[in-house]
């Protein structure tokens, strides 16, 4: 591989698939270019591995500026689901330079033990976030007035004004935030443990003492380290931040409304998709949604709050709508055929195709009861159960064609209706065939 | 139940032949012979406990919900003859042809035994080749006359008579020399071969694996590095002794002569060696495509991954290896408790069919 870091650029996504090592060497390489158009660029088509491999990167300000609200920002790869409150990075990268400037190399050359590593660092960071909070909410009100308009190169719409409102705000809570990360890793957390929400709390009554104004940008930031936002919805009720009753119900209506924004998205998202092509990935989006939704329902009636009872009856009616017509729709027709004209070597991908849509069979039956589509997804794998039972009959039993039919009928009977009726059905069927 | 320790066979046939099951907790369980000759199963680790279950091959389904093509698998080992890794590895086969897991392990299982017939006819020209180059005859005729015609069959005929006279033997007692020769060399090949065999591939790739996990443990400080340098140990020793194996075949395949001459002597050594190296590479196909597999997955699912491949990592049994890896297994163990794996859905006890389709997958790339 070339070591002239800028050959370096034209390499752009070719950067995803070389090996780890190599990958390192590179970003370690980029770095040294500096902090140019172009390197940013590279960055942003190699991020979904660089989140992946975390190469230890240079302590840059910059970095140390964007640490305390990181986790807002959105991966490109977009297999999770997105922070609730996203952070474009495009506004920090105009953002950052202007913030270096107002607050000058003197001062940043004071605190420059805080791009260093344990103890030593915690005091000069506090020092520098500090600066830099006070400095975006003077840059944040100079823009609001009109000014630094050309410096940011940007055209300040409402979403660019709130993502620096959010910048500044945020950096006035990044020592709680520094604390909230450790509490909360590794990164994506799956479950809340009773030590996680001690955490949280914990610090969260700091930050609703002494910034109550940021305690609503706190909880989406931990929220941003969990798989689903939602879980923390269900767990926020019953914690005691110190606050009022009536503020506490208000940033539970606030962040309610932002996960059930979120879980509308994504419904939307699927409903959109016209032709399917991966019926599990249907399925699993399906099961996904119904967990975030069960989450955020659940949370609701603790809170007695009817609000986002309509919302949320709709985002219902669209996965129970993505069910019916990506999942169920046509899965007998699809299988049956699959098994009924399997030629020995050929035809694979169908088989898989066909394999598949009994997984997502199989994974709907967790959820078809509260989507009100029980006696359906019942009367469709009844169905095509019996008949590949048939298929299974006549091949194995009978001799009617050939054996792997039989079998492959079999094991379709098992992804869908499990191992347990599988086995009962292969054996009734070969002890049939034995008498 | 025994632990690690109290579990360390001398022998590979104590050790048991890992078994490609599907069912996530069987998933490469060892199958071996009691003192009555009745087949056992040995299952490691059962919900993240020290120690190994023995359980009777006959009972395996009671125990344990299996899938469908476990079930037949299970029946097939049990008619057969034996359990050696080549009898288990036939079951294998012969079970994933039904396509009871999955047209891709169909697919796998046909290019398997596509692999072992081409193996087969390879084998048995190379050895003509040095059968007649041992005596100073040239093979490039029969090449030239083509292997499957008859005019090639017929000179190959007439330079082995050549040859068994030269030999001083029968020219059937060559044949069947040659023949017994081929059969016990197919899975290996010979080192002149252009297209290596079964084991000499899972060799090479073995060593990948080794370089793979030793790179991955060094400069790692995660918890599991330890294990994932323990697997490496135990590939290079494997190797060690493969490298061994290996060498000692070709070198008797190169003294092809007195290998013929002496083929009742020789015959027990060849047979014991290619034997002992499938013992050896026994059950490293699945960890290898496993790793394989990982090295596309974040962080965490690799250190997830490098403990599952611990649980089934096929140890050298005490006879085989100088240092004791069960004892080492056992203190990894002791030092890297984990939490409870999910093998089975906690709620109702159905088996984890997400990871049944993984181990399918890896299945169809480890045939």
């Amino acid at each position: 591989m070339t070591m002239d870091p800028h050959a370096l650029l034209s390499l752009g996504t070719k950067l995803l698939d070389i090996d780890e090592a190599r990958f390192r060497q590179v970003v370690d390489l980029l770095q040294q270019i500096g902090d140019l158009p172009e390197v940013q660029h590279t960055f942003s088509l190699i991020r979904p591995r660089l989140a992946e491999v975390r190469p230890k990167r240079r302590p840059t300000f910059k970095r140390l500026f964007c640490e305390p609200f990181e986790d807002l920002f959105q991966l490109p790869t977009g297999g999770q689901p997105a922070p609730l409150n996203k952070i474009d990075r495009g506004v920090v990268n105009s953002l950052w330079p202007l913030v270096e400037g107002q607050i000058g190399k003197d001062r940043l050359r004071g605190v420059t033990a805080a791009l260093g590593d344990g103890a030593s660092r915690v005091e000069p960071a506090r020092a520098f976030w500090s600066m830099a909070a006070a400095t975006v909410a003077d840059i944040l009100e100079e823009a609001e007035a009109g000014r630094f308009v050309d410096d940011l190169g940007l055209r300040l719409n409402p979403d660019r004004i709130r993502t620096i409102q959010d910048i500044a705000r945020i950096l006035t809570i990044a020592q709680p935030v520094s604390e909230l990360k450790a509490v909360l890793s590794p990164k994506p957390i799956q479950k809340l443990h009773k030590d996680h929400l001690e955490g949280i709390q914990t610090i969260g009554r700091q930050v609703a003492r002494s910034r109550p104004e940021a305690l609503k940008l706190f909880v989406l930031l931990a929220a941003a380290r969990l798989t689903d936002p939602s879980i923390l919805l269900g767990s926020l009720w019953d914690m005691d931040l110190g606050q009022k009753s009536s503020d506490r119900a208000t940033l539970f209506l606030d962040l309610s409304g932002t996960v059930v924004a979120q879980i509308e998205e994504r419904s939307r998202g699927a409903a959109t998709t016209t032709v399917t092509v991966d019926r599990m990935a249907a399925a699993t989006l399906a099961v996904d949604l119904m967990a975030s939704l069960e989450a955020t329902r659940n949370a609701m009636e603790h809170s007695r709050n009817k609000d986002f009872d309509q919302r949320l009856k709709t985002v219902r009616e669209s996965v129970h709508e993505l069910v019916r017509t990506q999942v169920l729709d046509g899965a007998e027709t699809e299988i049956l055929s699959a098994v009924e004209t399997l030629a020995p070597g050929a035809d694979t991908a169908r088989m898989v195709q066909a394999e598949n849509q009994a997984r997502a069979l199989r994974k709907c039956s967790t959820i078809a009861d509260t989507l009100g589509l029980r006696g359906e997804l019942k009367s469709v794998t009844q169905q095509t159960t019996a008949s590949l039972t048939g298929t299974a009959r006549q091949s194995l039993s009978e001799g009617v064609g050939d054996a792997r039919t039989g079998y492959t009928a079999i094991r379709m009977i098992e992804l869908i209706a499990g191992p347990a009726e599988a086995n009962q059905i292969m054996d009734d069927i070969l002890r049939g065939a034995r008498r | 139940m025994r632990s690690l320790i109290n579990f360390a066979p001398s022998t590979f046939e104590e050790r048991g032949a890992a078994v490609a099951f599907t069912t996530p907790v069987l998933a490469q369980t060892r199958v071996r012979k009691d003192d009555r000759e009745l087949l056992e199963v040995l299952i490691p680790n059962l919900s993240d406990g020290h120690g190994v279950y023995v359980v009777p091959w006959k009972g395996l389904p009671l125990a344990f919900p299996m899938t469908v093509h476990d079930r037949m698998l299970q029946d097939l080992i049990r008619r057969g003859d034996g359990c050696s890794p080549d009898d288990i590895r036939k079951a294998v086969l012969q079970a994933a042809r039904c396509g009871l897991a999955g047209p891709l392990a169909v697919e796998a299982a046909e290019a398997a035994l596509r692999d072992e017939d081409e193996q087969r006819l390879l084998i048995n020209y190379q050895l003509i080749v040095e059968v007649l180059k041992a005596v100073g005859l040239e093979s490039s005729d029969i090449l030239r006359a083509g292997l499957g015609s008859e005019k090639g069959e017929q000179l190959t005929r007439s330079y082995m008579t050549k040859a068994a006279q030269s030999l001083a033997l029968e020219p059937t007692e060559l044949y069947t020399r040659v023949a017994e020769l081929a059969t016990f060399m197919e899975p290996v090949g010979i080192a002149s071969s252009p297209k290596p065999a079964r084991l000499r591939r899972l060799a090479r790739d073995l060593l990948q694996f080794r370089d793979s996990m030793t790179e991955w443990s060094t400069g790692n400080v995660s918890e599991t590095a330890p294990i994932g340098t323990f697997c490496a140990e135990v590939a290079e020793h494997t190797l060690n002794q493969v490298r061994n194996v290996v060498n000692q075949l070709d070198q008797s395949v190169a003294a092809f002569e007195l290998l013929l001459r002496q083929w009742e002597v020789k015959r027990p050594l060849v047979r014991r060696a290619t034997t002992r190296l499938s013992w050896l590479l026994d059950g490293w196909d699945f960890i290898i495509a496993s790793w394989a597999e990982a090295q596309t997955r974040s962080k965490h699912e690799q250190e997830m991954a490098v403990h599952e491949l611990f649980r089934v990592l096929p140890l050298l049994p005490k006879d085989e290896e100088k240092s004791d890896h069960a004892l080492l297994a056992d203190g990894l163990l002791a030092a890297n408790r984990r939490t409870v794996r999910a093998y089975v859905d906690w709620r109702s006890g159905q088996l984890d069919m997400d990871l049944v389709m993984r181990i399918e997958a890896i299945k169809a790339k480890a045939a």
